[in-house]
């Protein structure tokens, strides 16, 4: 069952990634489903899980983007892996915790990743930051957060994540 | 309610764990085999992946048709009435670039052009965008197993739209020629002067390394050189709006309005071959029509 929501997340990720978010877009820039996505599995199910969907999930969204392949798993890896290990540190996560966490990181990732594709000079770090990774960031922590409150509300997440993470 | 556990033993775990960890490794150590192999791997998953992607993208048109058609009218006979006048000037200017282009050597360009212009091309729709915000790409539905290669390059009637820069089974990725990270050969159709064509961070282009020299000015249209890339001679890039010349550079840019606006187009042409131009063809003069 996990593995089949897993697949579905990764084949399903893409259509609404690549046709749908570009009309959802603020100032020209699309939250990353994908970074979402593997954020939440990690947290939930644990480290494992969160590093194999991002590995998968990276290699799937790098198909249909100019992203290459290596900084696209490597990165979506490292955020599963990562939120994993948090996700094991607490006890309580409430989505506000959640939406702050998610700003962070995903500045973070956003910061590394021009370093790693090796972008035009014109696409700075000031550039980067200003017009792509806050406000990426900012949306990536909205839409998780909305996404962990829905989740909140109507799962016992504590429980569940116990249970995943068996 | 409860979800449903992949209960897999401690060993299991350390192991698929050991797995990723040699996969990362393996990424760093040898980025250029693994990303070759992951790419071929990838074709079947790339096939896979766009049957959702075209049923949401044609679900997505539909939409947008029905959109455009009964919803979003407004202000459509005004803008018909605009057309209608702008196509009226159009006509006249038309008219009058044929008169002039017929008793100039441009004829005889054309006519090479046209020579050129006759590659085997591939028709393919636009199914979706970037996935990211680094990059300004197009997805298409067209791939490797009609015959799309990376670095072929993608036109309309209207200009150039950009170049493949991957390819699975069934779709390619086009890098927009308003991206900063392409760079295509172009030419002042006027001065004849040759530079590279650059996105830019607005959305927009830039033509570089244009020879001080050189007397271009707005209004000038740019259009592929040729000489290297997917392109033939002759396809319009983009008009000149701006020239920036800078005290002591050794050359100066012009900043250009693509012909083509990416984010609306829709349907497109990928050039799969061309006679390219060998040094002493480009160079000579071109030969009378008997």
């Amino acid at each position: 069952m996990k593995a089949l929501i897993y697949c579905t997340v990764i084949v399903g990720l893409v259509p609404v990634q690549s046709v749908l978010l570009s009309h959802l877009s603020v100032w020209g820039v699309k939250p990353d489903l994908g970074f979402v996505a593997v954020c939440l599995i990690g947290l939930i199910a644990g480290e494992l899980d969160g590093l194999l969907v991002g590995l998968a999930l990276g290699w799937a969204m790098s198909l249909f983007s100019a992203q290459d392949l290596i900084s696209s798993v490597i990165l979506k890896g490292a955020v599963g892996y990562i939120a994993g290990l948090a996700g094991r540190q607490v006890v309580y996560l409430s989505p506000v915790v959640l939406v702050m966490g998610l700003l962070v990181v995903s500045c973070v990732v956003g910061l590394v990743t021009p370093l790693a594709l090796k972008l035009s000079p014109q696409q700075d770090l000031l550039w980067a930051a200003w017009m792509v990774v806050l406000p990426q960031a900012c949306l990536d922590a909205v839409i998780g957060g909305a996404i962990y409150w829905l989740l909140w509300s109507r799962l016992n997440i504590e429980q569940v994540m116990s249970e995943s993470r068996m | 309610m409860r979800m449903v556990n992949l209960r897999v033993s401690y060993n299991a775990r350390r192991l698929a764990l050991g797995l990723a960890v040699i996969l990362v490794l393996g990424f760093l150590l040898l980025p250029g085999q693994l990303q070759s192999v992951f790419q071929s791997i990838g074709s079947p998953l790339g096939w896979v992946i766009s049957w959702p992607l075209q049923a949401v993208a044609g679900i997505h048109d539909r939409i947008a048709d029905i959109w455009g058609r009964y919803v979003a009218l407004q202000g459509v006979e005004e803008e018909n009435q605009q057309l209608k006048r702008e196509l009226d000037l159009l006509k006249e200017q038309n008219g009058q670039l044929r008169e002039a282009s017929a008793a100039t050597e441009r004829l005889s360009a054309l006519l090479e052009f046209k020579r050129q212009a006759l590659p085997t091309s591939v028709a393919a729709q636009v199914i979706g965008r970037d996935i990211g915000n680094w990059y300004k790409t197009i997805i298409l539905n067209k791939g490797a197993s009609d015959g799309i290669q990376s670095d072929q390059g993608v036109i309309t009637p209207a200009g150039v739209v950009g170049r493949i820069v991957k390819t699975t089974a069934s779709t390619a990725v086009v890098l927009l020629v308003t991206d900063p990270n392409n760079a295509i050969a172009g030419l002042i159709q006027r001065t004849r002067d040759e530079g590279i064509v650059e996105g830019t961070t607005q959305g927009q282009a830039r033509l570089k390394y244009i020879p001080l020299l050189s007397n271009a000015r707005p209004g000038d249209h740019v259009v592929t050189s040729g000489l290297v890339g997917g392109f033939p001679r002759g396809i319009p890039i983009g008009t000149i709006i701006r020239i920036d010349k800078e005290e002591e550079a050794l050359f100066q840019s012009a900043e250009l309005s693509p012909e083509v606006d990416p984010n609306r187009v829709e349907d497109v042409l990928v050039i799969r071959s061309f006679p390219l131009p060998t040094e002493g063809e480009r160079l000579s003069v071109p030969k009378p029509k008997p």
